[in-house]
């Protein structure tokens, strides 16, 4: 067992836990986008982050991929976690505004605005698709290709893959909800699954239509705009 | 080649190599890494061979090619042993004549390097100052091996290290010396080399160990490992045997990226001939140690420099960083425990081995030891590779080593560490540089690239560079180093658009400290450094981009438009005119330049030309347009009276009443402008003829009167009352004006106070301030020079006064003494070669510290003599006096001509005026608006900036009348400043589209000296319409970047439509 102090409090957990299961097992709410239990850490999306260590040399880790220390010091709300969790959640909402995962958290947060050029983007390429299909599909018919802004993520040489079984995974753990719904266009669709499938988010082109359960509506005011 | 399987073997090798060895055979010795094949030295390498064949010179000169030896500017270069004469930029026909001198022993002292300060001859390569401040421990090797032979690199003493190891035959003695050479990790972070050998050599996991020499170097403008891989592999070798024997590694592997060709082939070769030796492969040398290495080649990424996405890489996955913990040494390559060292780390490491850990100690600091590698590039003149010890000053690098900025210019900042680096201004180049200094400013010693960066950089546009880098190169997992470089980006670019807000800027900021803060990994949490560093040292010029849309460097495109139009003060489209003049539509040109300037023809004689400073022909490497020269073209041949000012008619309203105290350039300009707005003007002046310091300050030979009166009468008209003889303090009070029903005052009195030298015996006859010796002359005719003249001061008026005396009767000789040397000489370059052509001396570094005098008249000035020291704030070497050099200098004359400033004893607090001046008699204005403390009086030209140029002065005053209109009508001052892009079309004639190659610049008729050198005619004359026309066909037409139609416009003007 080690011990470690959460937020002022000594807690033991087993050797080999993540500070995010640790803190997820005893209560603490901490956002994520790229964790989903049962694949494999990934820490993309770095919503999760924590304060650790003190004074000068303390820093922020994703606490998915953080293996508990023996004595490390966790702050899961310094003043610095949150102004970094809500700059992230602004530029989340700058891309893909239409998500209501990503709504939802804005509105959790108190993030009402955002600074940025808007985009309307389909992914924030938290990867959760791409360890879905390869951890519990045991397909790997996806993966990332390319690096910085040309990052993506699709099968490879871009032809539908030989090795997809149109399970439909990938769309069931997307957080960003439109990402794999490209049916209507069978020809860039990775495996076409979701033809049968009823999307589960709106074109963004009938954007004011949607169903929405914020309040106020985050997108709907930046589209306002 | 023989297989060693014992120590003795080797040995044995070793002295026969050593005692075949020939020392007074000259060696030929021609460096051709990447840089020096680029640049040539493959021909050299034919060239030499075939001489050597062809005179049968095989027995007599040896030739040894080797990797890059760092003087990159210099490149391609030829050193010869034993002598190690250096001779740069060899080209082939020089080759021949170096083979031939090389058989006879002779040195060509022609192609010899030159010092660039007194051009002498330097013979020896250590004693060139590029080399002589190096320590060059590592860098000397590639000097001394030609990379592909492995008996090269043993003779030096290669290999040595790790048969002496291996011989010992204890692993922990290895880590012990390492870990006592304090080396720090030269990959960046600088962790100790010693403790993570340490680490490795005490990590069991049942796996084996994996050691990783990194060199996937691909910060931009950092090469050294490079050089290293292509120029000494086998040092690499060496080190990572040594490596694998102390921490008990069994592989290694060499992660080399896949564009470094050339130190692929070599490390190739060089592997291939440590395995057929037995320096690697199993039981190495008879003993039970085996190591080998494999070569991975990466393919590009950036980021696979960092060690966990550099570990992944070499399993064959995607390079992608992961987190730390688990460390590499806990759990690396294909899980098992691994240590990764760059390419340098690991060079040092024989040395280290052979020489000993006290020895290495003692080059670099305390915690900072041996020696660093930069490569130094960018605005500076010796670019190349240096090797100096840990702990020198960014000075010493960059003027000792650097030899200075280029150009004359001004350095700026350096950027260290790559695109994850920081930027460290000038004003801090006394920094001491090793790991922790770098790191406490906000920068990194990275691998150790160094940029140095002038005037002309412009620090948004450097982040903005490097953030397209990395906003590529960032590998993309973690969102916010992904997301948060895409929208740093969008910020910066939309900054050096000229469409930054401030509160974006605080967003920028903001964003960047989440973004260093919330990565994952090394290249994440450095992204933001670019823009951290910039925003922390150089916020104004930020702000300056932002709030007055302008780049001082002339960088940002959307900002300057046109760099001639954007550098004159007065906004001149000269590219515009140029144009007009290329078509031949002299009166559409000369209606450019009267429309930004009501002084077209003073101007076009002596306008200090801002604009050909900028012109991107000259920067851009070559000779720039002779702008001013144009100009004066069109104003010799054009009647002013085709340009009709735009007015505005007298309503009735705008009868308020205008002072103007000054009647010369900046104040008859403010006159003029705000006569077309239909004010009722008043100009006083306390000569007797307007025209200010036109008329007072500059030579006749320069600016012709009647010139001046022609241009000055053009302006005048019903609205302008001109009041001569009426000073202020004197004849009229600022209280009085306003009584007298002025609404508005507008100070332009000039600057006619020369300063004093402050020495002894300055009040003595024959002793003039340059103004008053200019005015004497000019307005009342009288000579005030005679016999031997001297002139004191470095910059126009000095020079003027010069050229005034020596045209006077009773001169015999005119000298000039500057305190600095030629180059630092504030005046045109065009005036002082004028000068020197007409016979004047200039005699630099001399200061005079006594005026000598008989009957109280001058008789002589006693001088100093001075060196020039350490470099000032002002980033010019400081004139130090030598104690006993002084002498004396006989004289009949001594005009004084060092500053000049106002009379401000009309003006100050003191008087009734009652306006606040400076301590460098100057008033004080607010600079945007010309206001001065006393609400509706405003004030420009020499008496606010100082002794300044004549356009600076028309500029103020044209802004005056805009800025004095304002007030009047009560409107807001400060008005938003807009980018001046070109937006009109001139489409260039088929005659300039057909000549592809560009001319020299047009020399400018000048009078011969003989001619002009007594009398006081006009030098310069005009240009003949040829040369006129050629030269504007020079111009590059930076315009049309902008005015180019696209689309259906350019498809009818392809067919012959005329666009409106």
């Amino acid at each position: 067992m080690i011990t470690l102090n959460i937020n002022g409090a000594n807690v033991s957990v087993e050797k080999g836990t993540t500070i995010l299961e640790a803190l997820r097992f005893i209560g603490f709410p901490i956002p994520t986008l790229c964790f989903v239990e049962g694949l494999t850490p990934y820490g993309a999306c770095r919503l999760c982050v924590v304060e650790i260590g003190e004074g000068s040399s303390s820093k922020l880790v994703s606490s998915c991929t953080y293996p508990v220390e023996e004595g490390l010091k966790v702050r899961t709300a310094s003043k610095r976690v949150i102004k970094t969790r809500k700059m992230i959640i602004e530029l989340l909402l700058a891309s893909c505004p239409q998500s209501k995962t990503i709504q939802d958290l804005a509105s959790q947060y108190g993030v009402h605005q955002q600074r940025f050029k808007q985009e309307y983007e389909d992914c924030i390429l938290c990867g959760l698709c791409v360890r879905m299909c390869e951890e519990q599909m045991m397909a790997k018919a996806i993966g990332f290709y390319g690096r910085g802004e040309n990052r993506k993520i699709g099968t490879p040489f871009g032809i539908p893959s030989e090795v997809c079984r149109l399970c439909g995974g990938c769309m069931y753990i997307c957080p960003a909800c439109q990402l794999r719904c490209t049916f209507n266009q069978p020809e860039k669709a990775i495996c076409g699954a979701c033809a049968n499938l009823s999307p589960p988010c709106l074109d963004k082109e009938q954007f004011d239509d949607m169903m929405c359960y914020m309040d106020p509506c985050v997108a709907c005011e930046i589209k306002k705009d | 080649m023989r297989k060693f399987k014992s120590f003795d073997e080797f040995n044995e090798l070793k002295d026969r190599l050593i005692a075949d060895q020939a020392p007074y055979i000259p060696t030929i010795i021609i460096p051709a890494g990447t840089c020096g094949q680029a640049s040539g030295a493959n021909d050299l390498i034919r060239i030499t061979k075939r001489e050597i064949l062809a005179r049968e010179l095989t027995d007599h000169i040896r030739v040894r090619i080797t990797g890059c030896h760092g003087f990159c500017e210099m490149e391609p270069s030829i050193l010869v042993e034993p002598y190690r004469t250096f001779y740069p930029n060899v080209v082939t026909d020089d080759m021949v004549r170096i083979v031939k001198a090389v058989a006879k022993g002779e040195v060509l002292k022609d192609l010899l390097f030159k010092n660039p300060e007194t051009g002498e001859p330097i013979e020896k390569q250590d004693d060139i100052p590029f080399y002589k401040k190096q320590v060059r421990t590592l860098l000397s090797k590639n000097e001394k091996v030609d990379p592909i032979r492995i008996f090269n690199y043993i003779v030096i003493g290669g290999y040595t290290g790790m048969v002496n190891v291996l011989e010992k035959g204890d692993p922990k003695k290895v880590v012990e010396e390492v870990k006592a050479s304090r080396l720090r990790g030269r990959g960046g972070a600088g962790f100790p080399t010693g403790l993570k050998w340490e680490l490795l050599a005490n990590a069991r996991n049942g796996k084996d160990k994996f050691i990783v020499c990194n060199a996937d170097e691909g910060d931009p403008g950092a090469y050294m490992d490079r050089s290293l891989l292509e120029g000494n592999p086998h040092s690499i070798i060496e080190g990572m045997t040594i490596g694998a024997y102390g921490t008990g590694a069994k592989e290694g592997y060499i992660y080399v990226r896949n564009e470094y060709p050339l130190a692929i082939k070599h490390l190739v070769i060089a592997l291939r001939q440590a395995r057929e030796i037995g320096f690697l492969g199993k039981n190495i040398l008879g003993t039970d140690f085996s190591f080998d290495i494999n070569l991975v080649r990466g393919a590009g990424a950036f980021v696979c420099g960092e060690e966990t996405a550099l570990m992944r890489s070499i399993e064959g996955k995607m390079g992608e960083p992961r987190q730390r913990p688990p460390f590499p040494v806990e759990k690396g390559i294909y899980g098992s425990p691994t240590i990764i060292n760059n390419v340098e780390t690991w060079t040092n490491i024989p040395m280290i081995i052979v020489d000993g850990a006290e020895k290495f100690v003692k080059v670099g600091q305390k915690n900072n030891t041996g020696t660093k590698i930069f490569s130094l590039v960018g605005k500076i003149k010796n670019t190349g590779l240096v090797e100096v010890p840990m702990g020198i000053t960014i000075k010493e690098i960059v003027y000792d080593i650097g030899g200075g900025p280029v150009n004359n210019s001004k350095f700026k900042a350096v950027q260290t560490g790559g695109p994850s680096g920081g930027c460290i201004p000038a004003e801090m180049f006394d920094l001491q540089i090793d790991y922790d200094s770098l790191k406490e400013i906000g920068s990194i010693m990275g691998s150790g690239g160094m940029i140095v960066m002038d005037e002309h950089t412009c620090m948004i546009d450097i982040a903005k560079y490097f953030m397209t880098f990395l906003k590529d190169e960032s590998c993309g997992k973690c969102f916010t180093c992904r997301k948060g470089t895409q929208r740093m980006y969008e910020i910066l670019d939309d900054i050096s658009k000229g469409q930054g807000t401030i509160e974006k800027l605080d967003l920028l900021e903001e964003l960047a400290h989440v973004v260093q803060d919330s990565t994952m990994c090394g290249l994440g949490q450095s992204t933001s450094n670019p823009v951290l560093s910039t925003l922390k040292y150089f916020r104004d010029e930020y702000e300056k981009h932002i709030k007055q849309k302008q780049c001082d460097a002339f960088a940002c495109k959307e900002l300057i438009g046109t760099p001639c139009a954007s550098a004159c003060p007065l906004g001149t489209k000269a590219w515009r005119y140029i144009a007009h003049i290329e078509r031949g539509e002299y009166e559409d040109a000369y209606c450019v330049i009267r429309e930004a300037n009501p002084f077209p023809s003073v101007c076009a004689r002596v306008c200090n030309h801002p604009c050909e400073d900028r012109c991107r022909a000259g920067t851009s490497g070559g000779q720039s347009v002779a702008i001013r020269a144009l100009k004066r073209f069109i104003t010799d041949r054009i009647d002013p009276e085709i340009y009709k000012p735009e007015r505005i008619d007298k309503a009735g309203k705008n009868s308020s009443k205008i002072a103007i105290i000054g009647s010369g350039p900046a104040g008859l300009t403010a006159a003029h402008y705000l006569s077309l707005k239909s004010y009722n003007i008043t100009v006083f002046e306390a000569g007797q003829s307007p025209g200010g310091m036109l008329l007072y300050a500059i030579p006749e030979y320069r600016l012709p009167h009647n010139v001046i009166q022609k241009e000055i009468k053009s302006l005048l008209d019903e609205n302008i009352t001109l009041k001569f003889n009426t000073a202020l303090g004197k004849e009229i009070s600022i209280d009085g004006l306003f009584d007298d029903g002025y609404s508005a005052v507008f100070l332009a009195i000039g600057a006619h106070k020369s300063r004093r030298l402050n020495i002894e015996g300055e009040d003595v006859a024959g002793v003039y301030p340059s103004i008053q010796f200019l005015k004497s002359f000019n307005t009342e005719g009288e000579s005030l020079a005679r016999g031997d003249v001297g002139v004191i001061g470095g910059g126009n008026s000095a020079i003027d006064a010069a050229r005034m005396a020596i045209r006077q009767d009773g001169v015999k000789s005119v000298t000039i003494f500057y305190r600095r040397s030629r180059q630092e000489m504030p005046a045109l370059e065009e005036e002082i070669e004028a000068a020197v052509t007409e016979g004047i001396e200039i005699r630099i570094l001399l200061t005079p510290i006594k005026i000598a005098s008989k009957e109280n008249h001058v008789i002589g000035i006693e001088c100093i003599r001075n060196k020039l020291g350490e470099i000032d704030s002002s980033g010019r070497r400081k004139p130090v006096q030598m104690p006993g050099t002084e002498h004396y200098i006989s004289l009949d004359t001594l005009i004084v001509a060092i500053s000049e400033g106002s009379d401000t004893d009309c003006i100050s607090m003191a008087s009734s005026s009652r306006i606040e001046t400076t301590g460098r008699d100057t008033v004080k204005v607010d600079p945007h608006t010309l206001c001065t403390n006393r609400e509706g009086v405003f004030a420009g030209g020499d008496v606010v900036s100082g002794p300044n140029t004549v356009i600076d002065a028309i500029a103020d005053g044209k802004k005056a009348a805009t800025i004095i209109d304002r007030y009047i009508k009560g409107e807001d001052l400060v008005q938003p400043v807009l980018p001046r892009i070109p937006e009109v079309y001139i489409e260039a004639s088929k005659a300039a589209k057909e000549q592809v190659e560009m001319g020299d610049r047009a020399k400018i008729p000048r009078l011969l000296a003989e001619q002009r050198k007594h009398n006081f005619s006009e030098v310069e004359v005009s240009m003949s319409e040829v040369e006129a026309t050629q030269e504007a066909r020079r111009c590059l037409r930076c315009d049309l970047e902008f005015t180019l139609p696209k689309g259906n416009e350019a498809k009818k003007i392809a067919i012959g439509e005329n666009v409106v």
